[in-house]
């Protein structure tokens, strides 16, 4: 009976054991509104948000015509906006076929399947990240998706191939390698940064 | 985790073909499976060759592959020097002749490129690109 004891308090000081790692007597949850993990859970929620509205932008702007209402938001023409809305039509895949088609790494009717698929895996990718429904599945395929396109830049770059980058539809036509590389980069970094966030424990339950 | 991670990302998978799907049967008749140029503005070397003086030929590989060796009559047009070379081109062109564009070979994208170009900026209309490009009007030189 002693011995049970000896037990129980030993695997709930153990931080190890116990994942809530909390003392004994501790109520779990006061450990949860302590306010560096309140802020600390919002600053990750809006990283959360930014990194798949990020991918939800960039999927619209390849299922999309988004060519009008971009300028027109960008010049604050209100006015505009509501026609632009109503002329909305599905962009050409042609298009985003022929920016993956230009790393020359795929055969062209691979390009086409893709550029008809990979928009709506980051759209939907975007929202799990967002909605924290599928969480880990997201994440993981888009940290992939990331990390494959940045090395078919590189590789392609090395290669003194003239690529069009076309994540972001017409918007990001006229960046240079750098440009790419730094907000690849960035991307990237934020998103090993929630993965290592989930696998670390650190984070709470990721669908909560 | 691993095998919920797994399952996941297998119905994200699974989410995104639904519509991806959807759009890939509404473009159907307006994208080639086969080739990035639609079959109706690709042309072979014996068809264009029999176009004879109807047609204007035009290289769109670099200028040093151009200097070396061409189709006889073909003009440089590439997008190196794209602003250079469009205007000694459009002197050249008129309304009833088509354009017959080629790079290097097959896999190349320059002649693609041009005439995409061609037909937006221009608003060129009879303009196609050569099947095999260069390689392939070597072979049928021989």
């Amino acid at each position: 009976m002693a011995q049970d004891e000896e037990m129980k308090r030993t695997l709930i000081s153990d931080p190890h054991l116990n994942p809530l790692g909390a003392p004994p007597g501790r109520d779990p949850g006061e450990d949860a509104q302590h306010p560096v993990r309140v802020v600390s859970k919002i600053v990750w929620r809006i990283v959360d948000v930014i990194v798949g509205g990020i991918f939800i932008f960039a999927a619209l702007t390849k299922i999309f015509d988004l060519d009008h209402l971009i300028a027109d938001l960008g010049h604050l023409h209100l006015g505009s906006i509501i026609v632009d809305f109503q002329n909305l039509r599905l962009a050409d895949p042609v298009q985003f076929a022929n920016d993956i088609d230009n790393y020359k790494i795929l055969p062209w009717p691979i390009s086409v399947g893709l550029a008809f698929y990979l928009p709506w895996l980051e759209m939907f990718c975007g929202l799990a990240l967002i909605l924290r429904r599928l969480y880990l599945g997201g994440l993981s395929i888009l940290t992939g998706l990331v990390a494959v396109f940045l090395v078919a830049t590189i590789a392609a770059k090395v290669r003194g191939l003239d690529i069009t980058c076309g994540c972001f539809g017409h918007a990001s036509q006229n960046w240079n390698f750098p440009t790419h590389l730094a907000i690849d980069l960035a991307i990237l970094g934020a998103l090993l940064a929630l993965s290592f966030r989930v696998v670390s424990g650190t984070a709470d339950d990721p669908e909560a | 985790m691993k095998s919920s991670l797994v399952r996941q990302a297998l119905v994200l998978a699974a989410l995104a073909f639904v519509p991806g799907l959807v759009q890939a049967i509404y473009f159907g008749d307006k994208v080639s499976w086969r080739s990035p140029v639609p079959a109706s503005e690709m042309v072979t070397v014996t068809r264009a060759r029999a176009w004879g003086e109807n047609a204007i030929w035009v290289d769109a590989r670099p200028d040093n592959e151009f200097a070396r060796d061409h189709v006889p009559g073909a003009l440089p047009l590439n997008e190196d020097r794209w602003s250079e070379l469009l205007p000694q081109f459009l002197a050249a062109w008129s309304p009833e002749k088509r354009v017959v564009i080629y790079c290097s070979s097959e896999g190349c994208n320059a002649s693609r490129e041009v005439a995409h170009r061609l037909r937006k900026e221009a608003q060129l209309k009879d303009v196609f690109v050569l099947e095999g490009g260069w390689e392939e009007w070597l072979k049928t030189r021989k």
